[in-house]
């Protein structure tokens, strides 16, 4: 199977149903299948996030997608328009930023900007001041690039994209090298983004960050998508730990163990910590906390804690190694 | 996008430096010293002006050096986007990679066709009004810019002058009917040549005059060459060849560092092959690789020089012609094929490269 347009191969249903989706996509670099048979799709109007550890081809498809490197096998279409065969009209309306954002250093901020406006239809001419502006960069836009911190660089990077008034926007490791407040900012930037119904994709290893910005996410380990969906019920089906702080945590944890099985618990300083089996609910704390009571152990406190992003990220991927 | 890239290229500082450096600083540079020297030592040091001066400048500096600045500026174009992380934002813009390779050109050659065409004028200019108006022979003021005939019609009207003080010096016993002795002659008054070995008698005024206009015709080409300023129609065409010169450089420096995806590599090989590969293609004889000599770039361009200058690599072009025999036409052929297989390689090359 070589790389066709979606139109071709009929996989498109309904050009206006998704931001980006890719069926099959392959790409090897030698003897390394560096994104092996993905299939994702990102719905419009969101911030998704594409998680993977290093390595795992993140950057990859991204280029792909944008045109900077070729698909081996697999169809690929962002907003209606499928890839590569309409790669013109996709990227009309598409921003984005891969890998570290470098532009030349012996031109301002405003002129770089100037270059790329220089390649997109005249208005993006008119959209430089505003990206400027909107990035936080409107007073050293004619400072040359070779003076800014690579925070500024980054921010220079989101303006870019702004200059095709995108409807797509591709961020590759936005949060990179960027301090606490830098990454603030670019929350708040890429929140923004969707408010204004843009669809943002980005990539990171920051998990946290994403699961505070992104409202979907992928999981990509080693080329292959392993899970993807609304990061609320991904982690729905994750498991639930439960802190118990309590008298007798000796006992406890054996009372725990009979009515909690599968679970897993741990002595900790103040009590335990259970990680109770995935799918397990508000009646599993309710009936642990009365086989406690009545076994006569004393509870001074009792909290169930979703799993974050970030643990349910290393159980999948874990999960998956063990597996493999 | 032409108007982005020709900014981006124009805001290079040290590249425009080098540029504006070779193509108008050295000869400005080398004319104003002789200009000095002239105006304040006039009889040591000759005009700035005049043919001499021009065709040493036009083929030497600017055609050599022309094509080294032009191929690098042409190299910058074409690999600074990839070095610099630049080629990647703009292909995501959508614009096709062939329009991003083929804007460079126009953007490139607006820079440096213009520094050439200054250069070139300011030593045009100062080939023509620096050109002397006289010329001193040993003493002997003959005025400039005279014809073959008008230089004959006064030798007739000063036989003592031409005879005893130009350089060229024909013995009376080799021409009919002049087996005399000049007499003493000349505005300083000094006496008249001794021709060696003669035992004849003072010339008559007609000996004299025919032996002048003799001398006066066979020292004619010295005298242009060193007198005349270069001709309308000569600057129009070495002023039309050193630009052909600039864009070829130019447009194979710009494929080859698209090719190669960085800058350095192309203006050295780019260097190598004029500096180097180009003298040796011009002036060895080597029968069995002719066609490959045919086939360098610099060969075919210095094939196509205008009548009337030097030769760039040295050597004479009797030399050259006997080393290294050309027909215009292959020349030509040689020319297109190197712009066209270059732009094409590099045009392919930024198509397909990973951004």
């Amino acid at each position: 199977m070589s790389v066709q347009s979606l139109a071709e191969s009929g996989a498109v249903q309904d050009p206006d149903a998704w931001a980006v989706e890719v069926h099959g996509l392959t790409k090897r670099f030698g003897a390394n299948i560096a994104v092996n048979r993905v299939e994702l799709t990102v719905p419009r109007g969101c911030a998704f996030g594409y998680l993977g550890p290093n390595g795992a081809g993140k950057t990859t498809l991204m280029r792909m997608l944008l045109g900077l490197t070729h698909a081996d096998v697999g169809t690929m279409s962002m907003l209606g328009h499928s890839v590569p065969k309409d790669r013109d009209k996709a990227l009309a309306r598409v921003g984005a930023i891969v890998d570290e954002p470098r532009f030349h250093q012996h031109l301002s901020g405003s002129d770089n900007l100037a270059m790329l406006a220089s390649s997109r239809e005249p208005a993006a001419n008119t959209r430089i001041a505003p990206a400027l502006d909107r990035v936080g960069l409107g007073r050293r836009a004619d400072d040359k690039v070779g003076s800014y911190s690579m925070g500024m660089r980054q921010r220079l990077g989101v303006a870019a994209c702004l200059l095709g008034d995108p409807e797509l926007l591709i961020l590759d490791e936005p949060m990179n090298g960027l301090d606490p407040a830098g990454m603030s900012d670019m929350r708040e930037m890429i929140l923004s983004f969707v408010d204004e119904g843009r669809t943002v994709v980005l990539s990171s290893h920051l998990l946290d960050e994403v699961q505070r910005t992104c409202d979907s996410v992928a999981i990509v380990d080693r080329g292959t998508v392993i899970r993807q969906g609304p990061i609320a019920e991904l982690l729905a089906g994750s498991s639930l730990v439960l802190e118990v702080e309590c008298s007798e945590p000796e006992r406890a944890r054996g009372l725990l163990l009979r009515v909690a099985t599968g679970s897993s618990i741990d002595l900790v300083p103040f009590g335990l910590s259970a990680t109770l089996p995935p799918g397990s609910g508000r009646d599993l704390v309710a009936e642990i906390s009365r086989v406690l009571v009545e076994g006569g152990v004393d509870i001074y406190r009792i909290q169930p804690l979703q799993a974050s992003l970030e643990s349910w990220f290393l159980e999948v991927t874990s999960r998956l190694g063990a597996a493999q | 996008m032409i108007a982005a890239r020709w900014y981006e290229l124009r805001k290079r500082r040290g590249l425009m430096l080098l540029l504006a450096g070779v193509t108008v600083g050295l000869p400005t540079v080398y004319l104003a010293i002789r200009l000095v020297l002239h105006a304040v030592a006039p009889h040591t040091y000759g005009p700035a002006g005049g043919y001499d001066g021009y065709v040493n400048l036009v083929a030497g500096v600017l055609y050599v050096f022309g094509f080294i600045v032009a191929a690098t500026l042409g190299a910058t174009a074409g690999s600074v986007d990839l070095t610099e992380g630049m080629f990647r934002h703009h292909v995501i813009t959508g614009r096709s990679r062939l329009a991003l390779y083929l804007a460079r050109i126009p953007a490139g050659l607006g820079i440096i066709l213009p520094l050439m065409a200054i250069g070139f004028t300011i030593v045009c200019a100062v080939s023509v009004f620096a050109a002397p108006s006289t010329l001193d022979y040993n003493g002997a003021r003959v005025p400039a810019q005279l014809s073959r005939a008008e230089l004959v019609h006064w030798a007739t009207d000063h036989p003592n002058e031409v005879v005893n003080n130009f350089p060229l010096r024909i013995n009376p016993g080799d021409l009919p009917n002049t087996a005399c002795l000049p007499g003493p002659s000349g505005p300083d008054g000094r006496g008249a040549k001794a021709f060696p070995g003669s035992t004849t008698g003072p010339c008559t005024t007609a000996q004299l005059r025919a032996l002048a206009v003799n001398v006066a015709n066979e020292s004619y080409d010295d005298y242009s060459r060193h007198f005349l300023s270069p001709s309308i129609s000569l600057m129009v065409k070495s002023g039309l060849w050193i630009g052909l010169e600039a864009v070829v450089a130019f447009l194979i420096g710009l494929g080859l560092a698209s090719l190669l995806g960085q800058r350095t590599v192309a203006v050295v090989l780019m260097i190598v092959l004029e500096l180097i590969l180009t003298p040796l293609a011009v002036r060895a004889h080597l029968p069995h690789l002719m066609n490959l000599q045919r086939a360098v770039i610099g060969a075919a361009t210095a094939h196509v020089e205008p009548g009337g200058l030097p030769r760039p690599f040295g050597g004479s072009q009797t030399e050259q012609v006997l080393a290294l025999h050309e027909p215009t036409g292959v020349a030509i052929v040689v020319i297109i094929a190197w712009i066209v297989v270059w732009t094409g390689l590099g045009a392919w090359r930024m198509s397909t490269r990973d951004a």
